[in-house]
C-alpha cells in the first residue's frame, strides 16, 4: 500500500541533514503508531524513501515521500497523527494513497527554487532581466565538478545550458534580489542550486555576495513527452 | 536574543549544523519574559558527546517543570563554529531561545571529567562572562559546577562561584528557590552567597583559604568567615523511587552516542574496586523498583519513539531482581519491537543469565572489563573478578554467536610487575585459542578480539589516592612490551596516549594553584583535550614551566597518609578509614568482598542497604 507525501521543511530545520530526516520520520511513524512495512531479512529496516535529497542549508515547501504501509489507513487521520509528533517545521502537508506508479526517486525530473541574495550595485529589474537572458542564451555554460570514480576523485566538465529551465526575477528591493529558476534534478540530469549559483555570479558582473544567498525549493516536478508536472 | 541573521549565515558554512539549532523533540521552549530563574546548563563537550548524559535529560526536565524556572543548553561549539562565532562576535547562545548566555541567571557545568576544564573556558570567553570568579559582577551569572569531578574542586576553584557536591535533584531546586526568593527581596549578591553556603552540598571557594607548607604540600584550609562550614558533605538522595525521574527525553536530530532510552535503575556499587572513584563516591546503592522502571520506560519510549531501552548504573547485572525487570520490560514491549540492553556487563556468571534474556533482541559485541591482566594484580584493585569466570562467560558468548569481544584493561596500577602486564596479552589469545578450540561447525562469524588498555590516573577518593602514577616512559615501555608480543591478526591491541592520562593525573589530585595551569594553557589554544587530534600536550607542558608548575608534584609522588589532601574538607560518604583500611590490604593483595555479602563499614552513616529499603 503505497502512500506518497508531500511535507515542507522549514526555519532551522533546513540544517538537518538527509539521514537525520529519515531517522526523525522513522521515529515519527514509530511515535505514531503508523503500520509501516519492513523489509525482509537479517537487518529489517522501514520502506520509505524521500526523493531527491535537499543539501542542507536549503528550505522546502514541496518535499515527497513514498511510505509503505501494511494496512489502509485514511489519508486525513494519518496526517493528523503524524502532525502531531513531527517538528512543526517538518509537517505533512498532502497524502494520496497510488494505484501504480513508478516510484517517486525516479519521477522527479525537475526541482524549481526560489533564490533570494545580495548583490554589490543597484539593478532594476529590467536591467537584470536583461543580463539574464543574455546569459542564458548562451549555448555552452561550462562547469567543473567533482566526480568519484572508484577511489579517486576527478574532475570533470559538464554543459549545464540545458539543466536550467525557466528563470524569473520575482523582486528586485535595491541590492536584495529574489528570483525562480527551474533546475533539474535527478537520475537524467541533475544541477544544485549552488552550482547554478556559482556559475551565474561567475558569467556575470553583479557580484553576488556569497554570505547572503537564501535558498528554498518550492516545489519539484516529473516529466513526460517533454511536459513537466506534478507528480501529486 | 542573538542576531539569528548572523547565526543563519554561520550555520551554512560549519559541519553538522543541527548540533546549534536545538528544536529537538521534547526540548522545552518557555517564554524568557515570564521565567523568574534562568538556569543555563552546560555539557563542556561538543553536543553529540553531551547530550548522550543521562544528567543532563534529569536537570533539564526537573528545573523545567518548575514553573517559574527555565533550564536550556549550551555545548563547546566544535572548532570550525568557534572560528565563524569568534569572526562575526557572535556571543555563545543557548539552543532553545538562542539567548545569550550571559543573560541567564545561572551556568551550570557538569563535570564529568578532568581533560574538559579548559572546554569550560572557552564557553565563559564565548559567553563574554569573566574566567575568574573574582571578577565577575551582577551582570554575570553565577557560575556553578557539579558531577562526580567535583569532588576535588579545587583545580578549578578560581573559575567556580560555587560548587554543587552529590546528586543534584533536590539541592538544584533549593538553589534556584533560595535565589527567587533573593531576588523578589533587596537583591544583594554577597548576602545570596553566603546564604548559599549554608545549604548541605555546596561549596563556595572564595569563603576559604590554602596555606600550604614549605615543601608545598597543603598546611590547612580556612574557613575565612566564622559562618560558613568547614566541611562540605555531599548530597545524596535517600528513595529512588519517590525522587524526580523524567519522563521525557530530548531526541536529538543527529546521531549521538546513545541513541536509546537511557533508563536508570540503581545508583551506587558494591563490589569495592579500588580505583574506581563512581563505585566510592555514589555508594550506597539504592535501587529503582521493578514497577517504577517498567513505567518510567514505558513513559519514555512512549514519548522519544527510541526501540532501545539500556538500562543504565554501574554495574547493571547487579540490580537485585534483574531478572525479574528483564522478564516484565520484554513482556511490556514485545510486540513494539522494543529492545532491552545493557551498558556494561561482568564477567561472571550472573551476565550469562542476564545475556540468555536479551540476546533474543540483539547480538552486537560485547564488552567486558578484567582491568589487569593477571589473579595478582586483579586481587590488589579489587576487582573480584577470576580467569574460571572468563573462561565461563566466554565461552558461553561463543557458543551463542557472540564473535567480537572487547577487553579493557589498564596499565600501570599499583604494584605493576611486567609479568601482569604481560597478562593482557595472555588474557586476549586465551580469548581467541578459546574461539578456536571449538569444533569448526559450532564458530558462528569471524573471531575479533580486542584488547584496550588505558593508563592508570589515581583518583581523589579511593584507596589509590595516595599513590603515584607511572611515568610516561614507563607506560610506554609497558604498552610496547604488550604491543610488540601480540602478532595474531585475530588479536588487536589499543591503548590511550600516557600523556593525556598524566596531564589527567596532575588536574585530577591537583589543588587551587592547578587553576593557573588550567587557565595558561587555555590561553595558548588548549580546547577539547579529550580529543587526541586536539590534545596539545607541548602547549601544557610549556604551561607548566612557565608556571613552575611540578607535574611530578601532582601526579607521580606518592602521598604520605597523614598528608592534607586538597579535597580532604569534602565528605563523600566513605571514611578515610575505610580508604586507608582498603589502600593498606591492596599492598596485601588482600581482597575486599562485596558489601553486599557482609556489612565493610565503609563509614556510610545510615547506610540504606543496612535496613533501610534495599534488602
Ligand atoms: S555502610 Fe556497609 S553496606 Fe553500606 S555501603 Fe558501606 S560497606 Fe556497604
Amino acid at each position: 500500500m503505497i502512500l506518497r507525501l508531500i511535507f515542507n521543511k522549514k526555519n532551522y530545520l533546513k540544517y538537518i541533514g538527509h539521514l537525520d530526516l529519515m531517522r526523525l520520520f522513522h521515529r515519527s511513524f514509530g511515535r505514531a503508531d503508523i503500520p509501516i512495512k519492513y523489509s525482509e531479512g537479517f537487518n529489517p529496516h522501514p520502506k520509505f524513501s524521500i526523493a531527491n535529497p535537499l543539501s542542507l542549508g536549503i528550505e522546502s515547501d514541496e518535499e515527497y515521500m513514498d511510505l509503505d504501509l501494511e494496512e489502509k489507513i485514511p489519508v486525513e487521520e494519518f496526517m493528523e497523527k503524524m502532525n502531531k509528533v513531527l517538528p512543526k517545521d517538518v509537517q505533512i502537508i498532502k497524502g494520496v494513497y497510488l494505484e501504480k506508479e513508478d516510484s517517486i526517486a525516479s519521477l522527479i525530473a525537475w526541482a524549481y527554487y526560489e533564490i533570494s541574495f545580495d548583490i554589490r550595485e543597484n539593478n532594476s529589474k529590467e536591467e537584470l532581466e536583461n543580463i539574464f537572458n543574455q546569459w542564458l542564451l548562451k549555448e555552452e555554460i561550462i562547469i567543473t565538478r567533482l566526480r568519484k570514480k572508484g577511489k579517486k576523485k576527478i574532475e570533470k566538465e559538464e554543459n549545464i545550458r540545458s539543466f536550467i529551465g525557466n528563470l524569473l526575477v520575482k523582486q528586485v528591493k535595491e541590492k536584495e534580489i529574489t528570483i525562480d529558476v527551474l533546475l533539474r534534478s535527478g537520475g537524467n540530469g541533475n544541477l544544485r542550486p549552488n552550482d547554478f549559483i556559482e556559475a551565474m555570479n561567475r558569467d556575470t558582473n553583479l557580484n553576488i555576495d556569497l554570505d547572503s544567498i537564501m535558498m528554498k525549493r518550492l516545489s519539484q516536478y516529473a516529466e513526460k513527452d517533454d511536459n513537466i508536472y506534478k507528480p501529486l | 536574543m542573538i542576531d539569528k541573521k548572523i547565526l543563519d549565515g554561520i550555520l551554512k558554512k560549519v559541519e553538522k549544523p543541527a548540533r546549534y539549532i536545538g528544536m529537538e523533540q521534547n526540548s522545552v521552549i518557555k517564554d524568557l519574559n515570564n521565567i523568574k530563574v534562568k538556569f543555563a546548563f552546560s555539557f563542556p563537550d561538543v553536543y553529540e558527546v553531551g547530550m548522550s548524559h543521562l544528567g543532563l535529560h534529569i536537570l533539564y526536565n526537573l528545573i523545567n517543570e518548575e514553573e517559574d524556572f527555565v533550564c536550556e543548553r549550551v555545548f563547546a561549539p566544535w572548532i570550525d563554529m568557534e572560528e565563524e562565532m569568534r569572526k562575526e562576535k557572535l556571543p555563545l547562545y543557548t539552543l532553545e531561545n538562542k539567548e545569550e548566555v550571559k543573560n541567564f541567571d545561572f551556568l551550570g557545568f557538569t563535570l564529568q571529567y578532568e581533560m574538559s576544564y579548559t572546554n569550560i573556558l572557552n564557553i565563559l570567553d564565548l559567553s563574554n562572562i569573566p574566567l575568574l570568579s573574582k571578577d565577575r559582577s551582577d551582570e554575570d551569572p553565577f557560575v556553578i559546577a557539579g558531577g562526580p569531578c567535583a569532588y576535588n574542586p579545587e583545580p578549578i576553584a578560581e573559575f567556580v562561584d560555587f560548587f554543587v557536591i552529590g546528586e543534584g535533584e533536590e539541592v538544584t531546586l533549593e538553589i534556584l528557590n533560595l535565589y527567587k526568593r533573593h531576588k523578589e527581596g533587596i537583591w544583594d549578591r554577597e548576602k545570596f552567597l553566603k546564604e548559599v553556603s549554608q545549604i548541605e552540598g555546596i561549596y563556595v571557594p572564595r569563603y576559604y583559604d590554602v596555606v600550604y607548607n614549605e615543601d608545598n604540600t597543603i598546611k590547612e584550609m580556612l574557613a575565612l568567615d566564622p559562618e560558613v562550614p568547614t566541611i562540605i558533605k555531599k548530597r545524596m538522595i535517600k528513595d529512588l523511587d519517590s525522587m524526580f525521574s523524567p519522563e521525557k527525553m530530548i531526541v536529538p536530530f543527529v546521531e549521538t552516542v546513545h541513541d536509546r532510552v537511557s533508563m536508570e535503575i540503581f545508583r551506587g556499587c558494591t563490589h569495592g574496586c579500588r580505583f574506581c572513584q563512581a563505585g566510592m563516591i555514589y555508594r550506597p546503592v539504592r535501587e529503582k523498583s521493578t514497577d517504577k522502571i517498567v513505567e518510567l520506560a514505558e513513559r519514555l519510549i512512549e514519548s522519544t519513539g527510541y526501540e532501545n531501552v539500556s538500562l543504565s548504573s554501574l554495574s547493571s547485572c547487579d540490580y537485585s531482581e534483574l531478572h525479574l525487570l528483564i522478564t516484565k520490560l520484554m513482556e511490556r514491549f514485545e510486540d513494539k519491537k522494543v529492545g532491552v540492553s545493557l551498558p556494561s556487563l561482568r564477567l561472571d556468571s550472573s551476565s550469562i543469565d542476564v545475556l540468555k534474556e536479551i540476546e533474543k533482541v540483539r547480538k552486537s559485541g560485547l564488552t567486558f572489563a578484567p582491568e589487569a591482566g593477571s589473579q595478582r594484580l586483579r586481587d590488589v584493585i579489587n576487582k573480584g573478578i577470576t580467569e574460571d569466570d572468563l573462561d565461563n562467560t566466554v565461552s558461553y558468548v561463543f557458543k551463542e554467536g557472540w564473535s567480537t569481544i572487547k577487553l579493557y584493561f589498564m596499565i600501570g596500577l599499583p604494584t605493576e610487575t611486567d609479568e601482569d602486564v604481560m597478562g593482557i596479552r595472555e588474557l586476549a589469545y586465551k580469548v581467541k585459542d578459546m574461539f578456536f578450540a571449538m569444533p569448526k561447525e559450532e564458530r558462528k562469524g569471524n573471531l575479533k578480539v580486542t584488547a584496550s588498555a588505558s593508563c592508570f590516573v589515581p583518583k581523589p577518593f579511593t584507596p589509590f589516592q595516595w599513590m603515584g602514577q607511572e611515568t610516561i616512559d614507563e607506560f610506554y615501555r609497558k604498552i610496547y612490551l604488550v604491543k610488540n608480543s601480540i602478532k595474531d591478526n585475530k588479536v588487536t591491541f589499543n591503548y590511550h596516549d600516557p600523556e593525556l592520562s598524566y596531564l589527567e593525573a596532575i588536574i585530577a589530585r591537583g589543588d587551587r594553584r592547578v587553576s593557573k595551569l588550567i587557565l595558561r594553557a587555555w590561553e595558548k589554544g588548549c580546547k577539547f583535550d579529550g580529543w587526541s587530534e586536539h590534545f596539545k600536550y607541548d602547549s601544557w607542558l610549556e604551561s607548566m614551566e612557565e608556571l613552575d608548575i611540578d607535574g611530578f608534584f601532582y601526579a607521580q609522588r606518592n602521598r604520605s597518609l597523614d598528608e592534607v589532601l586538597p579535597w580532604d574538607f569534602i565528605r563523600p560518604g566513605v571514611s578515610k578509614d575505610y580508604l586507608i583500611r582498603e589502600y593498606k590490604k591492596s599492598l596485601e593483595e588482600q581482597t575486599t568482598s562485596d558489601c553486599r555479602e557482609q556489612c565493610r563499614g565503609c563509614g556510610i552513616v545510615d547506610c540504606t542497604m543496612l535496613g533501610g529499603g534495599n534488602k
